[in-house]
């Protein structure tokens, strides 16, 4: 059972892990600038409990039938989303250094080409959690153990397949279906409340027929802790509002709203100084 | 051990900006020109501003501009009931979403009334690091199938105004396709114009014919030069009205040619080339005959020019296809 080789729970290993994966961020954007740096930094403590803590998958067997499911909906995310991996141990840390390269796998957009532990090529908004509710349900019918957790992007829930799905998952009331929003309240155009506000998002949620969890998403002591409620909530999907701040971890990026920020090389630098000496 | 020094938010943020070179909008300027001119117009957006170059047109005409958040199919319905209310919406996004995540409302809520809803899609083809989710490989094959919408493929950001003029031209719904400037070019841009329904014979040659649409125009002229050094005197035909197409200046150019090659930014499947294919087939006409594409495949994120070169789509592709048809001629 691949269950010994995960969880840990040591809340300063895993503290630990996420720094170390944020620089891991910083250093696979710094050589281009391409990549989403402020939503990678901001979503680290996420990754870090999802793949270090909660998901029951094995590096060794990434086609494990009875696997939990990570869905990455906002495929976009990839610096952090490969760091986690490689950390974890699905594929070789080196290969992080052909981040967005031609020709290599690591494209800016997470495509299942990389192999199984990407569950679903999720480029075009909106349309994981809708796989995810699919594959819950799958399980839920061969009655298997498996748990599908979706990193899903508040911008992203402007789609309206999100919300078919959200109504299905709540009235199906799919117990192993565990929904992670990285709730930065930034789109590409800026603040998500001067476009299309999700406000109030619990509340929209729970009529839906959630359990909702609305936590600071850069804790890792309440990740953790909205995971195991919702790992023990029977009878309805799991909603966990993780409020993040994009460019956490690096003082002069903390907030700032810049979805597609071409990361300049002096800004870089500093943050991969500021990241590494966090690290020490 | 001292601590790094640490930047203020400032200074990056001035390192940013100081990063960001500016590309000239040629179509978001044009689209600012002519709301100017015609109240009617109204622009939007699915979180798309700058790429789409619309940022402009939101900063000088805001009442007149929705950013409607990430929600194409959403979008065209709003599109839909502002053009049965007497106004004229462009709608922007990239192609791939402004095609295949709202063709359903495409085709009820723009096409089937006829009403002047204009989609204008940026990212076409394979051209994108962006993967697989933002190629637009099979646009163009779906939009033409679409009765009463019109398709335009222009070459380059020299034709962006006229594809607004063109827009405007058509009393109904058109899909345009639009392939920004990677980094700032060189010169200024001159306009060019295109028309519906006319095809442009950019370079005029008598051994064999390439017609090409979007960024393949480029690759076709210098399929074109390379074949002039060696004897071969191609004509280029910049078809960027897909639809309508000039059958005219098909079956004109299939006459005093003899052979054609279709090079397209797009899939070989139901794109340019299978329309060229339709006007010669319904013309009875039998020739030479090769279509440059994405050959039913799809593709994966990476520069434009590894892209075009590793999916066969670049200029010594289109040669090969040319000596083929040269080849074969009787």
């Amino acid at each position: 059972m691949p269950q010994a080789d995960n969880p840990k729970r040591n809340l300063a290993e895993l503290e630990s892990i996420a720094a170390k994966l944020r620089l891991r961020v910083a250093e696979m954007v710094a050589p281009t600038g391409q990549g989403y740096v402020q939503q990678g930094l901001g979503s680290a403590d996420i990754f870090t409990a999802l793949y270090f803590a909660e998901a029951r998958v094995d590096p060794g067997n990434p086609d494990w039938e009875d696997r939990d499911r990570v869905f990455l909906t906002t495929a976009h995310n990839t610096a952090i989303f490969y760091a986690a991996l490689a950390e974890r141990g699905f594929f070789e840390t080196g290969r992080l250094s052909t981040y967005c390269e031609d020709g290599s796998p690591l494209e800016i957009n997470a495509s299942e080409r990389m192999g199984r532990f990407v569950e679903a090529t999720c480029g075009s908004l909106g349309q994981g959690l809708s796989v995810a509710v699919g594959a819950a349900l799958a399980a839920r019918r061969q009655g298997r153990p498996t748990r599908c957790y979706v990193v899903l992007g508040d911008g992203e829930m402007q789609e309206g397949q999100v919300w078919e799905a959200l109504m299905s998952a709540g009235a199906w009331g799919l117990d192993n279906l565990c929904v992670i929003l990285d709730f930065n309240e930034m789109q590409c155009e800026g603040h998500m409340d001067s476009v299309v506000s999700l406000r109030p998002v619990a509340d929209k949620l729970e009529s839906f027929g959630f359990a909702v969890y609305d936590i600071d998403g850069n804790d890792m002591a309440a990740i953790l802790n909205a995971l195991d409620a919702a790992r023990e909530t029977k009878g309805k999907p799991a909603f966990i509002n993780a409020r993040t701040l994009v460019g956490k971890g690096v003082p002069a990026l903390e907030g700032l709203m810049a979805h597609q920020l071409m990361f300049p090389a002096e800004v870089a630098e500093n943050a991969i100084a500021v990241l590494k000496e966090s690290l020490s | 051990m001292s601590r790094a020094h640490q930047l203020e938010k400032f200074e990056a943020a001035d390192f940013i900006n100081r990063t960001h070179k500016p590309i000239p909008r040629s179509y978001g300027d044009a689209l600012l020109a002519a709301a100017k001119k015609d109240q009617r117009i109204v622009a939007l957006t699915a979180d798309l501003a700058t790429p789409t170059e619309t940022d402009i047109f939101r900063d000088e005409l805001p009442e007149r501009y929705h950013n409607v958040g990430i929600a194409e199919a959403n979008m065209i319905g709003l599109a839909s009931g502002m053009a049965r209310a007497g106004e004229i919406p462009f709608v922007h996004t990239f192609c791939s979403f402004a095609t295949k995540r709202c063709y359903d409302q495409i085709t009820m809520q723009a096409a089937y009334p006829n009403l002047p809803v204009k989609i204008v899609g940026f990212l076409p083809g394979v051209a994108t690091l962006l993967g697989v989710s933002h190629q637009a490989i099979e646009d163009v094959a779906i939009m033409r199938a679409i009765p009463n919408l019109m398709v335009f493929d222009p070459s380059g950001p020299e034709y962006h105004a006229s594809a607004v003029d063109a827009a405007l031209a058509h009393d109904g719904p058109v899909y345009i396709r639009l392939k920004r400037p990677e980094t700032p070019p060189e010169n200024d841009i001159v306009p060019k114009e295109f028309r519906k329904g006319e095809g442009i014979l950019a370079r005029n040659g008598g051994d064999l014919t390439i017609i090409a649409a979007g960024l393949s125009v480029t690759e076709a002229l210098a399929a074109a030069d390379r074949l002039a050094a060696d004897g071969v005197e191609a004509s280029v035909v910049d078809m960027a009205s897909i639809k309508p197409l000039d059958a005219d200046l098909v079956i004109d150019r299939a006459k005093a040619t003899g052979a054609i090659v279709t090079a397209e930014n797009h899939s070989v499947i139901g794109g340019l080339g299978s329309a060229v294919a339709e006007v010669l087939c319904d013309a009875g006409i039998g020739l030479p005959f090769r279509r440059v594409g994405l050959a039913d495949r799809f593709a994966e994120g990476g520069s434009t020019p590894y892209l075009m070169k590793k999916y066969g789509l670049d200029s010594t592709a289109i040669i090969k296809a040319a000596r083929d048809v040269f080849g074969k001629k009787d």
